[in-house]
C-alpha cells in the first residue's frame, strides 16, 4: 500500500499548513499516518452512529404515543443517516488504498473496527430512550462540537450537518425525560433508574483521562490538529452543563463523592470501572454480540437488495 | 463474493427560487434516478426544497490541490467595497461642513 517512504519535508510542510489552521482535503496530499488516524477515526464515528440506532429502534414500536413514535423514528433514520455521510467521507479516504464501505463492514463484524462504548447497553424502559437521547446525544455533541475544528474538512463538512441534527435529537430526549420527571411516581422511578444504568456509561462516553503518556493516537490526532481537547476536558465540560440540569430534575446521579471542587476549578467523580470499558470495547458488553449479530444479519439478508440496486 | 460497485454522485439543492444550488454532500448510486431519490431521503429530509441536481462526480473538472493553494486568501480589496470603508466617515464629515470654493484653496 503506501509503503513509499515519505519525503521528510513534505511531512514538515504538511504539519505547518495544519499549523496555520489550514484544512485539509480529500486530494491534497497528505502524511499515510494522517490518512490512518482519520479513517480509524471517521470509520469509528460513523458504525458507532449506526449501531447507535438499534438501542433506540427497538423502542420504535413501543413508543408511549404516535408523536412520540414520529419523533424517534425520526430520530432512528438520522443516526443511519449520519452513519451514511460518515462513511462516504470515510470512503473517499480509503478508495487510494483500494477500500471500499464493505471493508468497513466486515471490519465491523469481525472486531477489529470497533464501536463506540455506549452503545454495547440495553435500553430496557422507555425512560432509557429518554436518557440516551437527552444525555448519550448529549455527550455527542460535545465530542462533535469540537470535532468542528478538526483539520479535516470532508469531516467537518459532515459534522456541521449532524450536530444541526443532533440539535433537534437532545430537545427530544429533555421532552421525554421532562415529562417522565413531572409523571407519576413510577414514571420518576424509571427515569431515576435509567440514569443510574446509564451513568457508567456516560462516565466512560469520552474514555479514559489521558496519564502523562497520552496514547500515541491520541498525541497523533491532537498534532494533525484532528482533535482539540483531551477526553478529560470534554467529561469535565459535560459534567459542568449537564450535571446542574439533571440535579434539576430531582434526579440523582449514582455517584455520592461527585461534586465540583471549586479550588481545582474542576469535578470530582468516582472512576468508572475501566477494565470493563475495555471488555465492552471488545465486544463483550451486554449487548454486544446481540447487536452485531442483528446487524450482520440484517445486513445479509439486505444483500440481493444492493445488488439488484448496484445494477440498476 | 463480487464487489458492489456503485457511481459517486454529488448533491446539490436550491432551498427557493431565488437561492444558488448549494452543494450538500456526496452518495452513491448506480443511477441519476437513485441518486436522486437518496439525495431526498439523505440530506432533504427537513428543509423545504425547491430543486436538486445530481451530478456524477468523474463528471465534475475541478480546480485541484495546487489552484487551491493559489487562490487561497488572496487579498483583492482593490476589486471590492472592502477598501473603500472609509467612505462613509468621510460623507459624514461633508455633510456637516461640505467643501465650499473658499476652503479648497
Amino acid at each position: 500500500m503506501e509503503t513509499e517512504r515519505e519525503d521528510p519535508e513534505r511531512v514538515e510542510a504538511f504539519l505547518q499548513r495544519i499549523d496555520r489552521g489550514e484544512r485539509i482535503e480529500a486530494d491534497d496530499w497528505m502524511p499515510a499516518d494522517y490518512r490512518r488516524q482519520l479513517i480509524r477515526l471517521i470509520a469509528m464515528h460513523g458504525v458507532s452512529e449506526i449501531m447507535g440506532a438499534l438501542p433506540e429502534k427497538e423502542w420504535v414500536p413501543k413508543a408511549p404515543t404516535l408523536y412520540r413514535k414520529l419523533a424517534i423514528m425520526a430520530k432512528v433514520q438520522d443516526e443511519i443517516g449520519h452513519g451514511q455521510l460518515l462513511i462516504r467521507v470515510a470512503e473517499d479516504l480509503l478508495a487510494p488504498l483500494g477500500k471500499t464501505r464493505e471493508d468497513l463492514l466486515d471490519d465491523l463484524f469481525s472486531g477489529r473496527l470497533k464501536f463506540h462504548n455506549v452503545f454495547h447497553m440495553p435500553a430496557p424502559t422507555w425512560a432509557d430512550a429518554g436518557i440516551i437521547a437527552w444525555l448519550v446525544d448529549g455527550a455527542a455533541i460535545i465530542t462533535q462540537g469540537m470535532s468542528l475544528s478538526s483539520s479535516y474538512a470532508p469531516y467537518v463538512r459532515a459534522l456541521q450537518r449532524i450536530v444541526e441534527e443532533e440539535g433537534f435529537h437532545i430537545q427530544h430526549g429533555e421532552s421525554i425525560c421532562m415529562a417522565l420527571a413531572e409523571g407519576s411516581p413510577s414514571q420518576r422511578k424509571s427515569l431515576q433508574e435509567a440514569l443510574e444504568r446509564w451513568w457508567p456509561a456516560l462516565m466512560m462516553f469520552f474514555g479514559p483521562r489521558e496519564t502523562d503518556q497520552a496514547t500515541s493516537h491520541q498525541q497523533a490526532n491532537l498534532r494533525y490538529r484532528i482533535r482539540t481537547k483531551t477526553n478529560e476536558e470534554l467529561r469535565q465540560r459535560f459534567l459542568t452543563k449537564y450535571v446542574p440540569r439533571i440535579r434539576s430534575l430531582g434526579l440523582v446521579p449514582p455517584d455520592p463523592t461527585l461534586h465540583f471542587d471549586a479550588e481545582k476549578g474542576e469535578w470530582v467523580y468516582q472512576q468508572p470501572d475501566w477494565n470493563w470499558f475495555r471488555q465492552i470495547i471488545n465486544n463483550q458488553g451486554p449487548r454486544s454480540q446481540a447487536r452485531l449479530t442483528l446487524k450482520h444479519l440484517t445486513y445479509e439478508e439486505g444483500r440481493w437488495a444492493r445488488a439488484v440496486l448496484a445494477q440498476a | 463474493m463480487d464487489r458492489l460497485t456503485f457511481d459517486i454522485y454529488e448533491v446539490f439543492a436550491q432551498t427557493d427560487p431565488l437561492a444558488p444550488h448549494q452543494h450538500q454532500f456526496s452518495l452513491l448510486a448506480s443511477s441519476p434516478e437513485m441518486a436522486l431519490a437518496l439525495a431526498q431521503e439523505n440530506f432533504l429530509r427537513r428543509r423545504e426544497i425547491y430543486s436538486i441536481w445530481v451530478v456524477r462526480r468523474d463528471a465534475i473538472t475541478q480546480s485541484g490541490p495546487a489552484e487551491r493553494a493559489r487562490f487561497y486568501r488572496r487579498k483583492k480589496g482593490y476589486r471590492t467595497t472592502e477598501d473603500y470603508r472609509y467612505l462613509v466617515e468621510k460623507w459624514r464629515r461633508y455633510k456637516q461642513q461640505p467643501m465650499t470654493p473658499e476652503t479648497m484653496v
